[in-house]
């Protein structure tokens, strides 16, 4: 691995660098996934372009709608104030990410671009209905984070555009989100499967007006599960109901077997987190009205 | 492939350092400096063997780049005794029985020292969830863990 | 043995090396570096059985910064090993499984030996790979070594084709007692391969000097073999080959066997520099000495009440393309297999089997822990068939003070009896069930305390401090801690009074290795010897100084005292430079062999139990029904450890064990397919971390052995045993759900729950 460093100072020369090397080179972030690739020979850029002298990329703003620029680090989401509350699963999906000593470098830009279908925090990202800022060389353009996610390891920024923030609006009243991952082990474990989930129920706290489950490690890339959210929506969140919304998410995953587990344990794995996720924003809800 | 002149505070001290961009802070540490008090293992920010403050954070000198410390400063476990004098953790793994083979141990004992720095009455629970990212082969991580907790105990009674 | 009460024996002192490994300054193997030294790389195999149609190094040789690039063209050709010698340093014209070494570089950096690495061209025709024991032992299958009978091999084994070892155990008449039997019970069970995990790869610096000698820093548990295994394989006089220790960062059986020592020592000739040679993650995963998988049959006759009547049981291990320890293993595990019963017909076989994988070697306690969830998951299927209580079941079938172990060792200091009853109460055992989908395991065993002999020198300072070299290498045990605890009591000094000189083959005397519980048992009583030969001259000494008869002295406080009288070590060990050439001694051990009946065991290179330890386990745990997780409440560990040398350490060896133990019992596994390992590397080798391991309460029981310092046993290995057992029996009480193959993943419990409709 051999390769020019280059450390600009804005975004403005950021991106004419980015532009300048295109498929040659690479944005540093963390690195916490960039630097292993590279070591294991998957990457070989002739220009890494690090993005930690580029004032204002690990802010965090969220006064109603939240911006979390793109260096922003697992560990400021797991630390963030606001995000204790209804937006708890930011921190869920945060801080069961590698060791603190990876969530202390590693950041949300880079585990979007990455496009693991594993990521810890994108599912969660998904059921707040994020979307990205990338500038390059043409201006400025914001996607949806749904649309920008292509496939495993793919996303729909170009070579010479650079990420540079998340958005998502605000929870309205009533709202809740919650994260569970599945692994072999307690820590330190890439999802099996992944599940996160967002609810906003009606007044009387039984009905669901807006249901967003995101499924990680089930297919090529982290999925929405569309038809269970529509089935959610008017509907009184009852047992039954959960599991009907479980078994219409796991309809919508393409897991793979693979060494870390078979695609039928996947499946079993949506199908039990589902409405676990869904129960505990639900419950999450009811706190928030108690 | 030019090279990179980096300063670096290492333990307190600053150190000019002229090295190709590719290298980490662990090859550098390791390599350039001497300081193998920091391990090498997996390079790939599993084991934590090589764990160091950053600026007071803990992070795996492995899979970072030593120009991302540019201007930066590092605690490696080398600076962690002052004086002469055993730092309580270092004390508190030697009296617990906490130490077998060590290798872990310096990394184990920089993540505890971050965490402690910043939450100063953990449980037994957060203190394992606080060394997650430390693997350890032979102790089976009590020991580790009630050393840790000693080391809280005793700073929250002032002593 | 000193008449009052220990003053160092016994205590939780903290150990010796303890500084140096907090602060950062002890220096491992791993750490080690001369000036000028280039990096050595291995070049491998990707091909599970090929022949190699051209292996081309010109390319690699010509790049900047390459001093050697070396092949088996470059060795000599020498087939080395232990009980069976069927291993060469590179492989000739044939490779036999993914990660077999054909050829090093060295080069001076690292990026210039990976591009070395990149430039060797190799062209290989594939062969019908073995890839499991089932293909290996089918008829007409391809032999791994078709050169097999040519080997040369210790003439105990029995060998066969692919069968690199076939040990047994005949006692009684096995038929007969299955028709003494009520019931006869049959179940197959499956283990697999696991790595022994140790923080520090396996590392090597080689360096020669003028006179043609070599010296070798690295982090072998065993110089001394590695000294002998390198002669071989250089094809040098051993004492031209300096083997030293400077720190290892675990073992476990690992760093036994030569691993990177050769390619550094032949680099290192070859370039005339120093070479280091470092294995990466996906080297130790893929061309380690990892623990073999298994598949066991058991057959076993009960009667009614519970009385076992026979046991025939077989066990192969797959030991990958090369025998490494698996002839031992195979007969180990025969021992495993009988379990601390008392049963009177026994018929029990270990096969050590070839496959294209990688060489298998010996993880703590070899064969112990896949025997052993073998025959303690039957005990508990049986106790369940019978409406027994597991427990009862096994005091019914338990050996006791006096019984006969299979191969007909008397046995003694039997500590079993309690260490099951003890690890039952502490979890409550008379509440099995406590709640839906929760359950409590037992899982009993036995083990060996190594032999093999130790030898130190022991000298005291006119400081009065005292110097202990031995031959054994701290491998982070504290075993040495241990050993001068031994010291330190016996001649009435501190053990901060001690200081440990270690595992260097030119200067310290020969050990045979810190390896099968051994060490401290070993060199504790190499010491107690030392101290005997040390009293004769301190004494004699003393007496002409005191104006007494050296009779009259005893050790007591850095001093001899007699009649009253008193004069320090310091001053005897000043007077003694000034007059006597000084205060040394030596001390040798070996533990005296354990008689056993020939006629019973063939094949068999470990036929009896030295000194042996029991040990009940116990667990309490929690299955999640839908996704299988297993939460573990409470783990206990009761062994009989003989004396416990010092308790810390000891529950350290304990607590460090059942970690590994557990790793092996719910997540750990090298997985093959197609002959390749599908996860090389830390991220999918799921070694347990903080937040997988339960506290582990120990409980510490003492039945003196006749042989071991103040009453050891040997320690380290046997927490690794139960686990496995004591885990699917706690699974199965809470799950109803029996499963018999390792590791039991949360995966593997919620498709059989599934699959069985719960």
């Amino acid at each position: 691995m051999s390769f020019e460093y280059h450390e600009p100072t804005s975004l403005a020369e950021a991106v004419a660098l980015g532009a300048r090397f295109g498929d040659d080179g690479r944005f540093l972030a963390g690195g916490t996934d960039l630097i292993i690739q590279m070591h294991r020979g998957k990457l070989r850029p002739r220009h890494v372009v690090s993005l930690h002298r580029v004032s204002g990329l690990d802010a965090i703003d969220a006064n109603g709608a939240v911006r979390l620029g793109a260096l922003v680090t697992h560990r400021a989401l797991e630390r963030f104030p606001a995000f204790q509350g209804r937006l708890r699963a930011l921190v869920e999906g945060a801080e069961v990410v590698g060791g603190h000593q990876v969530r202390n470098v590693g950041t949300v830009g880079g585990n979007i671009v990455n496009a693991s279908p594993a990521a810890d925090v994108v599912p969660v990202l998904l059921t707040l209905d994020a979307s990205v800022t990338c500038l390059g060389p043409g201006g400025e353009r914001t996607l949806r984070l749904e649309d920008f996610l292509i496939g495993s390891g793919r996303t729909a920024r170009r070579p010479d555009e650079l990420l540079t923030s998340v958005r998502f609006a605000g929870l309205a009243p009533r709202s809740a989100t919650a994260f569970l991952k599945a692994g072999r082990r307690r820590a330190m474990e890439i999802s099996v499967v992944c599940v996160a989930g967002r609810l906003t129920l009606d007044a009387s706290g039984e009905r669901c007006l807006e249901a967003r489950i995101a499924l990680g490690a089930v297919a090529p890339r982290t999925l929405r599960a569309h038809e269970a959210e529509r089935f959610l929506e008017q509907r009184a969140l009852t047992a039954e109901t959960l599991r009907e919304a479980a078994r219409l998410a796991t309809a919508a995953c393409q897991p793979i077997s693979d060494v870390r587990a078979s695609a039928r344990y996947r499946r079993l794995l949506v199908e039990t987190l589902v409405p676990r996720v869904l129960a505990r924003c639900v419950e999450r809800v009811r706190e928030q009205a108690s | 492939m030019s090279k990179l002149a980096l300063t670096l505070t290492i333990n307190g001290e600053r150190h000019e350092i002229l090295t190709e961009p590719h290298r980490t802070l662990l090859d550098v540490l390791r390599t350039d400096l001497g300081l193998t008090g920091t391990k090498e293992n997996c390079l790939e920010a599993e084991c934590g063997v090589c764990t160091v403050l950053l600026d007071g954070a803990a992070v795996n000198a492995c899979i970072l780049l030593a120009a991302q410390c540019q201007g930066r400063s590092v605690l490696t476990i080398e600076g962690l005794a002052r004086d002469g004098e055993l730092h309580p953790l270092q004390r508190a793994f030697i009296d617990h029985g906490a130490v077998q083979c060590g290798y872990c141990i310096p990394g184990m004992i920089l993540s505890a020292q971050a965490y402690l720095d910043e939450h100063p009455s953990p449980t037994e629970d957060d203190v394992r969830a606080a060394l997650a990212g430390n693997l350890c082969r032979c102790t089976g991580y009590q020991k580790i863990a009630e050393a840790v907790l000693a080391v809280a105990r005793d700073r929250a009674a002032g002593r | 043995m000193a008449t009052s009460e220990p003053r160092v024996v016994g205590k939780s002192l903290p150990r010796m090396d303890g500084a140096g490994k907090v602060t950062g300054t002890a220096v491992y193997a791993a750490d080690f570096a001369l000036p000028g030294m280039l990096v050595g790389k291995v070049f491998r195999s990707t091909e599970p059985h090929a022949r190699i149609v051209r292996l081309d190094t010109a390319r690699a040789r010509a790049l900047p910064g390459v001093r050697a690039v070396m092949t088996a063209a470059d060795v000599p050709d020498v087939r080395y090993g232990g009980a069976l010698k069927d291993e060469t340093v590179f492989a000739r014209g044939r490779v036999r499984y993914v990660g077999q070494p054909v050829a090093a570089v060295a080069a001076t950096t690292r990026e210039a030996a990976e591009a070395a690495l990149a430039a060797i061209e190799v062209v290989y025709a594939p062969l019908p790979a073995v890839l499991d024991l089932d293909a290996a032992l089918a008829p007409g299958a391809p032999l791994i070594h078709e050169e097999w009978a040519s080997y040369t091999a210790i003439p105990i084994l029995h060998r066969d084709g692919n069968v690199c070892n076939r040990a047994r155990i005949v006692v009684g008449d096995v038929e007969r007692g299955f028709e003494e039997a009520d019931r006869i019970f049959e179940h197959r069970f499956r283990t697999g391969m696991v790595h022994q995990g140790y923080t520090e790869p396996r590392a090597a610096v080689a360096a020669w000097d003028s006179s043609g000698q070599v010296t070798v820093w690295s982090n072998t548990q065993l110089p001394f073999e590695v000294q002998n295994t390198l002669a071989e394989i250089l094809q040098m006089a051993p004492s031209k080959i300096r083997v030293v220790v400077p720190g290892i960062g675990g073992g476990f059986g690992g760093k036994l066997r030569v691993g990177v020592e050769h390619f550094a020592a032949f680099l290192a000739r070859a370039t005339g520099r120093p070479v280091k040679v470092i294995t990466t993650s996906e080297e130790e995963l893929t061309a380690a000495y990892p623990r073999q998988g298994t598949v066991v049959e058991l057959k076993t006759g009960v009667t009614k009440d519970g009385r076992i009547t026979a046991k025939a049981g077989r066990i192969w291990f797959d030991t990958g393309a090369f025998a490494g320890s698996g002839p031992g293993v195979a007969s180990v595990a025969t021992l495993v297999l009988a379990g601390p019963y008392k049963i009177p017909n026994l018929h029990l076989e270990g096969f050590a089997v070839y496959t294209n994988k990688t060489n298998c070697g010996s993880f703590r306690a070899p064969s112990g822990p896949q025997a052993n969830f073998a025959v303690e998951s039957q005990i508990d299927i049986i106790a369940d068939a019978l409406g027994l209580d597991p427990l009862e079941l096994r005091l019914k079938n338990i050996v006791r003070e006096g019984d006969e172990g299979p191969t007909g060792q008397v046995l003694n200091a039997v500590g079993l009896e309690e260490c099951l009853r003890k690890a039952a109460a502490a979890i409550a055992w008379n509440d099995r069930r406590p709640a839906r989908w929760r359950g409590k395991g037992l899982a009993c065993g036995w083990w060996t305390t190594t032999g093999g002999s130790s030898g130190v020198y022991v000298k005291i300072n006119p400081d009065g401090t005292v110097a202990l070299n031995t031959g054994a290498a701290e491998i982070g045990t504290a075993a040495l801690t241990g050993a001068a605890q031994v010291l330190a009591e016996e001649l009435g000094v501190d053990l901060a009074d001690i200081n440990v000189v270690s595992a260097d083959t030119f200067s310290t005397p020969f050990d045979f290795g810190a390896q099968g519980s051994r060490t401290a048992f070993a060199v504790g009583n190499a010491c107690r010897a030392a101290v005997d030969d040390l009293k004769r001259r301190v004494f004699a000494l003393a007496a002409a100084q005191l104006g007494v008869e050296p009779e009259a002295c005893r050790l007591a406080d850095k001093h001899v005292l007699a009649d009253g009288k008193r004069i320090s070590l310091a001053d005897l060990a000043r007077l003694s430079q000034q007059t006597g050439g000084g205060l040394i001694a030596q001390g040798t051990f070996i533990a005296p062999p354990t008689a056993y009946d020939s006629k019973r065991v063939d094949g068999h290179v470990y036929p009896a139990f030295h000194s042996p330890s029991f040990h009940a386990h116990a667990v309490d745990l929690s299955i999640d029904p839908e996704t299988g997780d297993v939460t573990i409440h409470k783990y206990v560990v009761a062994q009989d450890v003989g004396f416990a040398m010092n308790p810390t350490y000891i529950e350290g060896q304990i607590e460090g064990g059942v970690a590994q133990g557990l790793g092996q019992a719910l997540s750990e596994e090298i997985v093959y397919e197609n002959g390749r390992v599908l996860n090389p590397n830390l991220t999918d080798y799921k070694m347990p971390t903080t937040l997988d391991m339960p506290r582990v309460e120990t409980i510490l029981v003492q039945h003196p052995s006749l042989v071991g310092p103040y009453g050891a046993k040997g320690v380290g290995e046997p927490p690794n045993i139960e686990p496995p057992a004591a885990v699917a029996n706690a699974v199965a009480s809470a799950t109803a759900l029996r499963l018999t193959s390792l590791p039991i993943t949360a995966e593997h419990i919620a498709l059989a729950l599934r699959d069985a409709g719960t």
